[in-house]
């Protein structure tokens, strides 16, 4: 045991024996992952971008030029749609704001869209996967019923409706995504809750005794985690960019700056007709790039975990 | 065979026939239980007594809710869609929809059987040129547009078309004289609208459709079948037209059909963008004059038409997977 214990030297000092094997385990199974993932070039890009663009969203006030980009005041001081220069790299907006602050401070809130929403589309989708594929039969037709009824709507008026019934705000625009974007989660978690199933240790848990709810966490969810985390990462995807959309649409919530909302205001205050590029682009861009980097590291994982199984 | 083909679409139907009925009822649930006061949702904002009155009547609101839902079951399937309360007050939803349900379908349409052959042909393409330069630059494009928010290429399309070329109209299905054209003029007016918004919805559902046809030609190509049909004699193209694309196309008709649905949603945003005046142009007004019963009435249209496509799709599934004959 001394030697192996990868990565977590201090972990042994804290817990007991049992969960040192646990996370032993877990490392090992990380570690693999990884050096299959460090090959991959495409996940690797990824990879990098993320890092970059979450550092720059934990420091973005100290990395912002404009200490409260999103003030009115900016308009009487500085000029208004100014094409990038030294002071202003992005340039400035048609109230005069720092364009460079307002993409810095903007990328918290996609940030924690992304993250918040596709970790209750995970949850979801996991329940519901799990649940129909342990339990199969009618339990299982139900549920799948269900997920292919959510399947079917089409998710953008559903998101718009949804948003439109609760109201506006940042929370709602989280919820409303997390909740419609499951189906695709449970799909995935059902298939490979039934493959797993079959297998001969479940069979031998189940003769020693073990709980059905024992079997589903202890033995069952250890096996698919790692396709939900790759799944998750796909999701994450999606919903940055449907925060995008709901905000260019007019249903995001006005106070946070958000990518989607400096979309909508560029839009709306005719930054197209002035040509104002850098207003648009600066926004656009970082969309594009985040959503490729989320893209990118999903597909690399989904290649490593699942290379059977394609997705769609 | 025929007799298969009957009963797997009499299945279809039926499927598809209960999933129309459950989304009614969530169409019916959803605008009348969420929010708690049907009042605001169904009855214009400082509406006089009587017509409140009137729409009480209309709509059963004092009646139970059961009895609201069979009486909207009722209206809906006698094709009463409900009456706008703030965008066309007063006005039946359904008298409203014609013209922008046309518009819709012109760009929907157009852009399915677009993106299908462009997307079909570019996959085929890449992946015969596989690992060469045609296929490495292709491939990021495809990475690169399918990752891309269709909303956005369409902003920036704007831009530059606003910038570079101002002549060229931008916003929009036909232009302000257009009703004084004749039948030709009429024709190229509405042309001239229309590539713009179409080829900004078409980007991303080409690069999906390109992808998949890819990557599914690419395991195609590495059957052992395939050596077979070269070594007895066949050329390249004949290999790949008379073995390989058959094979590869299955997976292609799923992810056409599960996508379907996708290009209704795009379209929403490339009509906000452009001015198109289809439902996504009327779904967006309706939001901002938070009209519920028109918002409702777009929102049962678009999934039920993402459910007859799907059904379609699902019988051209059928033609082309033997197995599922069996």
């Amino acid at each position: 045991m001394k030697g192996e214990s990868v990565g977590v030297p201090t972990a042994k000092f804290l817990l007991p024996p049992r969960y040192q094997e646990k996370l032993h385990l877990l490392a090992k199974s990380a570690k693999q992952i990884w050096k299959q993932f460090r090959k991959n070039r495409g996940g690797m890009v990824g990879l990098v971008t993320l890092v970059i663009f979450f550092t720059v969203a934990i420091f973005a006030p100290w990395l912002a030029t404009h200490e409260n980009p999103d003030s009115t005041s900016w308009a009487s001081i500085n000029p208004i749609y100014a094409s990038p220069s030294l002071k202003f790299p992005f340039g400035t907006d048609y109230l005069g704001r720092d364009v460079y602050s307002l993409t810095l401070m903007g990328s918290r809130a996609s940030l924690i869209v992304g993250v918040v929403a596709s970790v209750i589309s995970m949850v979801l989708g996991t329940l519901v996967g799990v649940f129909s594929g342990y339990y199969g039969k009618v339990a299982d037709e139900i549920l799948m019923r269900f997920t292919d009824f959510f399947l079917v709507i089409p998710w953008l008026p559903l998101m718009i409706v949804f948003v439109m019934l609760l109201g506006a705000s940042f929370t709602n625009v989280i919820i409303v995504i997390g909740i419609t974007s499951w189906p695709s989660t449970s799909r995935i978690v059902r298939a490979q809750v039934m493959s797993i199933k079959e297998h001969t240790f479940i069979e031998r848990a189940r003769c020693v005794g073990a709980s059905d709810t024992r079997i589903v966490i202890k033995h069952i969810l250890p096996n698919v985690v790692p396709l939900i985390f790759a799944n998750t990462i796909l999701l994450i995807a999606n919903a940055i960019f449907s925060e995008s959309f709901l905000a260019f649409f007019g249903l995001g919530d006005t106070q946070v700056i958000s990518w989607g909302t400096m979309l909508e205001k560029a839009y709306n205050s005719g930054a197209f007709t002035s040509f104002a590029w850098w207003y648009i682009m600066a926004p656009g861009a970082s969309i594009l790039i985040l959503i490729m980097a989320f893209y990118l590291i999903g597909d690399a994982l989904d290649e490593i975990l699942n290379p059977k199984l394609r997705r769609r | 065979m025929a007799r298969d083909f009957r009963s797997y679409m009499a299945r279809r139907l039926l499927y598809t026939l209960i999933t129309i009925f459950l989304i009614l009822t969530f169409n019916f649930l959803l605008f009348r239980v969420m929010p708690g006061d049907p009042f605001r949702i169904m009855v214009p904002k400082g509406a006089d007594d009587l017509t409140r009155e009137h729409y009480m009547d209309h709509y059963g609101l004092d009646e139970p809710l059961i009895v609201q839902y069979f009486i909207y079951l009722g209206q809906t399937l006698t094709g009463h869609l409900g009456v706008s309360i703030s965008k066309f007050p007063g006005s039946d939803v359904e008298s409203i929809l014609g013209p922008y349900l046309d518009n819709t379908l012109i760009l929907a349409g157009l852009g399915t059987v677009l993106s299908i052959f462009v997307g079909v042909f570019l996959g085929r393409e890449t992946a015969w040129r596989r690992g060469k330069m045609a296929d490495r630059i292709g491939s990021a494009f495809f990475l690169v547009f399918y990752c891309m928010p269709t909303f956005l290429f369409a902003l920036v399309l704007l831009m530059l078309f606003a910038h570079y070329i101002p002549e060229w109209p931008i916003r929009g299905s036909y232009g302000d004289e257009y009703f004084d054209l004749d039948l030709p003029g009429k024709l190229w007016d509405r042309t001239i609208h229309t590539v713009l918004p179409l080829f900004a919805l078409v980007i991303e559902t080409i690069a999906t459709f390109s992808i998949i046809t890819r990557s599914s030609l690419i395991d195609v190509l590495t059957e052992e079948y395939m050596v077979t049909a070269v070594a007895k004699g066949l050329r390249g193209r004949q290999v790949l037209r008379g073995h390989a694309m058959p094979n590869a196309m299955l997976p292609v008709v799923t992810v056409v059909a599960m996508n379907v649905g996708w290009i209704v949603s795009g379209s929403i945003m490339i009509e906000i963008i452009f001015s198109y005046r289809g439902l996504g142009v009327l779904t967006y007004e309706a939001v901002m004059a938070q009209d519920y019963p028109l918002v409702q009435a777009i929102f049962m249209l678009e999934t039920i038409a993402v459910l007859i496509a799907n059904f379609l799709a699902d019988l051209m599934l059928f033609r082309l997977d033997p197995r599922l004959k069996v």
